[in-house]
């Protein structure tokens, strides 16, 4: 790895200082779209009868000081913070204030721009369903590709289908959680296809309607990536790149997912020449140089045309 | 003047102020740099504006980041069919959607959307290609205007297919019981499936008329064959057996009959084998794609086409020989020479609608023993076999009342029949099964929507015995019907669904077992089934001389209008699909426009020029239209092209709508057939107009007397099969380290000049595999078309026969040209001065170009001048031969589009997927599902080219790595060498010894254009090669 200090401070610093926004992704849940509009407009509201209300009151101390001269009083600015500002050198104090206004809005504006680019690492979205990998992988131990069956014949891993989830959920309900009642998860998958929980038989004529699930890992289209090629010919395992899934709850993107993240893999990891045909001049071609090891790079892997197109 | 073999156009030829000033740049328009560098303070950038500036976009960021950041949602399938994994494409056989005769073709179908047509190539009959017409009608299926269900007349929304099939069904029960009849319009169908409905729907109601119709007219094929064998077809055509083609304004690589079978099979026999390869003579009268790639075309007037075959028929000795008519002399006998050496081996076709004439072209062929060989009447071909009386009988009696109903199952006469609307009018109940609002939907008085042939079943018979079997790929997008189901609803069958199967497919499949019989899954799965006939000799019992007789005693016109198909958009019908229209014409090299062609000769008379709009009159009407000059065009004819002028519906704002001027209420009915030479035709300037500006593509970039073309005469390659090569090449001296291609793949690509027609399918395919914008008119004119691949086409003059010239060339020298040989315009010039000062013969030689054509696409060059000038490396080399363009690191320099010595880098001005001036199918929801998902959607500011379909290449290594195996020799190839129909692109990998590619490059013809400036590049041409008896004799040193 040759991530440089400076590089993991200044993302420490972005990162730390970018918390202070809330996560546009959870809001999602709380506010709609209008409910959202119609607050701010309500402050605003709210904000300009405060600022009527603040001048009435500015004009009436006038007018009273106007009259009665002995009555009139410092105001808090004049006597206290005038004084202050006064004091400031007016460079140094318009430099600051800059630079201050700078790094916080500069973060925010990092933070999106990084999300925008799909540079999200520990993205952890709330789901329609509270999918836990923990239990199905972890206690249950079922094999990664009962689900995402695609995985070792298409690009993507694909998410499983309804009927993937009911060919246990038909049964396995939960209820003895739920005081015999089905778990209020699964009941998500029932509401969704069509099931009667209870009677344990499908609904006639039931508006099957598809989970709607929050996509973590965010490739931009520009870059190609293809599942099969890393798990069938690579042989890598789901972990490797996905991280400790069996132990995750509420599943988040473990790798930055970043360019220099492939590359430092494809630096070093190597082709398995040998057992596949696919590479036998490779392979022959390596043992003549006297090699035992040719690394994906070597192969071409670090080429812009192989994920660009 | 310049001293050039080839030219592009008239402008280049001429060296117009124009043309040298807007050459001069890579691109159209300069920047402003002198108005930003300039004192003047209104357009200087200060300091103030800078912190303005900076102040806004800070204050924008953090604004934006306020807003949330779009969440991306993952939807699974409810229940997953079995067959579809996400992320890989699946193909089907199915049927091509713009030939509505039936023409098989597989569809690549990714995640439940038809993405792209590939060749079917267990239909080898129909020819291994497709054309860019087929390709871009995909594009009709997610069509925003599509209809969304039953419509009723003066009704915005959908009606409810029940409550609409009962209107339906009182009408026409109403219309039987008044006794008057009902028409069914229909094209001349070989729909098993629809001629079964019609039969089931006649049985109904008996008071049924099926009426024919098609908008273009074969009939003189049809009656001249009635005539002569008893049997009104259109025989099939074998031109791979043909060793000499004579065709009299025939375009039958274009637009004539079924093109792209021919297209395969002239290909076929177009490439030397053993010093021999086919000859085509082509007498016409506008310079046609197929004139473009004779061998030895003579420019005639279409009405004088009987006259030449009289001629020919009497040289062969099918009657006394006749003096004192004009034919184009030598020409006809050196023809029928070649004819008669090749008798039993050859084909003479005609492209006149006139049953006359059709009937001397049989004389000819029976003379030459072409029945059984190169003209199959037992196979026939069974579309566009209607014949136009059964319409003007319908239009007759429909004035007279004598119609209650018209039903138009999936015809749209109203655009293409000038009398169709007047009849219409006169028929109270008027059902159309259209899927757009099309003319003739727009006046019915029901809409029974119907589905889009990618989602309808169906089993067409193009040719007896062959038959095409179409299977849906996709679910319909909207509400409709299919026609025949409507058709049998209203006949009161029952049309449910039964266990889930649609009615279309269960009435379908009982079609199939009870005509054609056996595995109805297995016959689907391969999309075609071939049961054909030995093929007989037909006897031919007509005496040609009264015919002759009839042809002699024709008038002769002074100036005549041929209305004439268009490659890219043939009758109109799916003339609302913009990638055909941004293809530019093989020929012309027009995108989005309609004009009058006309030729050198008649506008340098008359002082046209290109642009120039006229007032053109007939006798039924009169339209205005621009002027382009043709070269290669007859004097006194004049073009223009039918398939224009559709009314479209409101909705549409994009540069289809009111697209050039409908011509076919000019069409001729009055003989009694269609005929499409309209004499007595009037041509006025019209004053004050504006000149139009063409989007036209052929001039956009310079050749600069650069030697790219290369070609030579069948008898010089015989002699030395480098002949037309002996250029003098600079000894290569390379800057750079060469690459190391040893181990791994080589990608590289082989043209062939000679099997090349420059039909323009490849361009339309590229552009779908790679999602490739669609501009529109005004940005081509801005020269900013985005096509990867384009097709040059170059002109060049002939010596005029029986001369000697002498002719500098660009690397200098004087050198002696044979006559027949391409020169320079000052030679030919000087070789007609004898005529050059009569006025009226002076531009005649403007009749007389070759045509070559070139496909340009990124050459993937070792040494590539772009790479060395990407100040960010966003251009770099693979080691597999790749030049790779990597859009996310392109910064819009543009230097290596100025550095590219081929002109093939395309640089993205818009956003053209969001931008709404850009309202084409890229930027609506729609529109959108016909991106191939595995190709990056390229951004505003970046430049893209030609990626030799590295997605395919990537995929099918993927392929081979998973399945734990070597890569198959040629086991893909790319978009546009997939869909050439005339097998001219070879792609291929360089160190598989025993692939094509390889085989190719050894050849003797093969060259790289530009070589001499030594960029070595990977894609090779090969001599085009004309069959011709003069020598070539360019030795330069």
């Amino acid at each position: 790895m040759y991530k440089s200090k400076t590089h993991i401070a200044l993302t420490a610093l972005f990162t730390s200082l970018s918390t202070l926004s809330f996560s546009k992704n959870n809001m999602s849940s709380f506010y709609s779209e209008s409910t959202f509009l119609a607050l701010i407009i309500l402050s605003v509201v709210l904000l300009a009868i405060a600022a009527l209300l603040f001048g009435i009151k500015k004009h009436l101390t006038a007018l009273n000081a106007e009259k009665n001269p002995q009555d009139a009083e410092p105001s808090l600015y004049q006597s206290k913070i005038k004084p202050i500002i006064d004091g400031w050198n007016p460079t140094i104090a318009t430099m600051a204030i800059a630079g201050i206004l700078l790094v916080v809005l500069g973060s925010f504006g990092y933070k999106f721009g990084m999300e925008e680019i799909g540079v999200q690492q520990g993205y952890a979205p709330t789901q329609p369903i509270n999918f836990s990998h923990k239990i199905h992988t972890g206690q249950y131990e079922i094999d990664c590709k009962y689900c995402h069956s695609t995985v070792e014949k298409s690009k993507s891993a694909s998410i499983p289908s309804l009927n993937t989830c009911m060919n246990c959920h038909k049964y396995v309900k939960a209820d003895e959680k739920y005081n015999g009642k089905t778990s209020p998860e699964i009941q998500k998958i029932y509401n969704a296809i069509g099931y009667d929980g209870d009677n344990m038989q499908y609904i006639e004529d039931y508006e099957q309607r598809p989970i709607e699930w929050v996509r973590i890992h965010n490739l931009p289209d520009f870059a190609y990536f293809n599942h099969s090629q890393h798990v069938v010919v690579g042989k890598l395992k789901c972990q490797e790149c996905h991280g400790p899934i069996q132990e995750m709850d509420k599943v988040y993107q473990y790798s930055t997912l970043q360019m220099d993240w492939c590359i430092d893999c494809h630096r070093e990891r190597g082709i398995d020449s040998k057992n596949n045909e696919y590479y036998e001049e490779v392979h022959k071609n390596m043992l003549a140089e006297g090699k035992e090891f040719i690394s994906v790079a070597e192969n071409g892997g670090l080429e812009c045309s192989k994920c660009h197109y | 003047m310049s001293s050039n073999n080839y030219w592009k156009g008239v402008e280049e030829l001429e060296q117009t102020q124009e043309f040298v000033s807007s050459n001069a740049n890579e691109f159209s328009e300069g920047l402003p740099l002198e108005k930003i560098f300039s004192n003047d303070d209104a357009t200087r950038a200060n300091r103030r504006d800078f912190l303005k500036y900076f102040g806004f976009g800070l204050g924008a960021v953090t604004l934006a980041a306020c807003n949330k950041t779009p969440l991306k949602k993952a939807i699974p399938y409810i229940e997953k069919p079995d067959n579809v994994t996400p992320g890989v494409p699946l193909f089907y056989a199915s049927g091509s959607v713009s030939n509505s005769e039936g023409f098989p073709v597989l569809v690549k179908v990714r995640e439940g959307r038809p993405i792209k047509f590939e060749p079917n190539k267990e239909a080898a009959y129909f020819g291994g290609g497709l054309d860019g017409l087929g390709h871009s009608a995909i594009l009709s299926l997610y069509d925003t205007n599509r209809l969304k269900g039953a419509m009723k007349a003066r009704e915005h929304s959908p009606t409810e297919w029940k409550k609409f099939d009962k209107e339906v069904v009182i009408a026409l029960k109403k219309t039987t019981a008044s006794g008057k009849s009902i028409a069914l319009i229909t094209n001349g169908s070989t729909s098993l499936v629809t001629n079964q409905a019609i039969a089931d729907f006649t049985a109904k109601y008996s008071n049924t008329e099926v009426v024919s119709y098609e908008p273009i007219s074969y009939s003189g094929i049809t009656r001249a064959n009635n005539t002569s064998f008893g049997s009104a077809i259109i025989p099939a055509y074998n031109f791979e057996n043909a060793d000499v083609i004579v065709s009299f304004g025939a375009d039958f690589l274009g637009t004539w009959i079924s093109p792209i079978k021919f297209h395969s099979d002239y290909g076929s026999n177009r490439v030397p084998k053993d010093g021999k390869m086919s000859k085509h003579y082509q007498f016409e009268s506008l310079m046609s794609l197929t004139g473009a790639n004779a061998d030895i075309r003579v420019p005639i007037k279409m009405s004088n086409v009987g006259q030449h075959l009289i001629a020919l028929y009497r040289e062969l000795g099918g009657a006394t020989a006749h003096n004192g008519m004009e034919t184009a002399g030598n020409t006809i006998k050196q023809a029928a020479e070649d004819l008669k050496a090749a008798k039993g081996k050859c084909l003479v076709v005609c492209g006149s609608n006139n049953e006359q004439d059709q009937i001397l072209v049989n004389a000819i062929n029976i003379l030459l023993n072409n029945y059984g060989s190169t003209i199959d009447t037992t196979n026939y071909y069974k579309g566009q076999s209607a014949d136009e009386s059964s319409f003007e009988s319908f239009t007759k009696k429909a004035k007279s009342g004598a119609y209650g109903a018209v039903i138009t199952l999936d015809v749209n006469p109203t655009y293409s029949n000038d009398a169709a609307k007047a009849a219409f009018a006169k028929i109270p109940v008027r059902i159309s099964t259209a899927i757009t609002m099309d003319e003739t939907s727009r006046n019915a008085t029901h809409v029974a929507t119907g589905l889009h042939p990618l989602e309808s079943w169906n089993i067409q018979e193009p040719y007896k015995g062959r038959f095409i079997l179409s299977q849906p790929t996709i679910s319909p997008v909207f509400d409709g019907r299919a026609a025949t189901t409507s058709l049998l609803a209203w006949a009161g069958a029952d049309v449910s669904d039964k266990k889930e199967l649609s009615h279309a497919y269960n009435y379908t499949k009982s079609v199939f077992i009870n005509t054609i019989g056996g595995n109805f899954n297995a016959a689907i799965e391969k999309g075609v089934i071939e049961n054909t006939s030995s093929v007989n000799v037909p006897s031919f019992n007509v005496t040609t001389e009264g015919i002759i007789e009839t042809i002699s005693s024709r008038k002769k016109t002074e100036t005549e209008l041929i209305l004439y198909q268009k490659v890219g958009v043939r009758d109109g019908t799916y003339g609302n699909t913009p990638w055909a229209h941004e293809m530019p014409d093989p020929v012309s090299k027009v995108t989005w426009d309609n004009y009058l062609s006309v030729s050198m000769p008649d506008a340098k008379k008359n002082d046209w020029k290109n642009g120039d709009v006229l007032k053109v009159t007939t006798s039924t009407g009169s339209i205005e239209i621009p002027v382009l000059i043709q070269p290669g065009q007859s004097k006194g004819t004049y073009g223009i092209a039918l398939g224009y002028g559709r009314v479209l519906p409101e909705e549409v704002k994009n540069d289809l709508k009111d697209l050039g001027k409908n011509v076919y209420p000019m069409v001729d009915m009055k003989s009694g057939n269609a005929n499409y030479t309209i004499a007595g035709v009037t041509f006025e300037k019209v004053a004050g107009a504006r000149l139009y500006e063409f989007g036209i593509t052929q001039t956009h970039y310079s050749i600069e007397g650069r030697d790219i073309i290369r070609e030579a005469s069948l008898d010089a390659f015989r002699k030395d099969p480098k002949a037309g090569q002996h250029f003098h090449k600079p000894k290569p001296i390379s800057l750079w380290h060469d690459h190391d291609y040893s181990k791994g793949h080589h990608w590289a690509m082989a043209i062939d000049l000679n099997s090349c027609t420059g039909c323009s399918a490849c361009i339309v395919s590229c552009s779908i595999e790679n999602n490739v914008p669609i501009v529109g008119r005004d940005e081509v004119r801005r020269r900013r078309e985005m096509h990867w691949l384009r097709i040059d086409r170059y002109y060049s003059f002939e010596a005029p026969e029986a001369k000697e010239l002498s002719v500098s060339i660009v690397y200098g020298g004087n050198q002696t040209v044979a006559k027949g040989e391409y020169m320079s315009q000052e030679k030919v010039m000087e070789a007609y001065s004898d005529n050059s000062e009569n006025e009226d013969t002076a531009y005649d030689y403007y009749q007389n170009v070759k045509v070559a054509h070139q496909p340009m696409m990124c050459q993937h060059c070792d040494n590539a001048p772009c790479e060395t000038v990407c100040p960010v490396l966003a251009t770099t080399h693979s080691t597999e031969g790749l030049n790779q363009m990597t859009y996310n690191r392109c910064i819009g320099t543009k230097y290596c589009g100025n550095n590219c010595p081929y002109k093939v880098r395309r640089f993205n001005w818009f956003r053209y997927n969001e931008n709404e001036k850009f309202d084409y199918h890229f930027s609506n929801d729609l529109g959108k599902m016909v991106i191939n998902p595995d190709v990056t959607v390229r951004s505003r500011g970046v430049m893209e080219k030609c990626s030799f379909c590295v997605q395919r290449i990537q995929s099918a290594k993927l392929t081979a790595k998973r399945d734990n195996r070597k890569l198959g020799t040629d086991e893909f190839t790319v978009a546009c060498a997939q869909t050439c129909p005339s097998n001219a692109i070879v792609f291929g990998d360089l160190n598989d010894k025993t692939s094509e590619i390889s085989k190719l490059y050894k050849n003797e013809r093969s060259y790289h254009v530009i070589e001499e400036i030594g960029t070595k590049p990977s894609v090779q041409y090969l001599t085009k090669i004309r069959n011709k008896q003069e020598s070539i004799n360019k030795n330069i040193h």
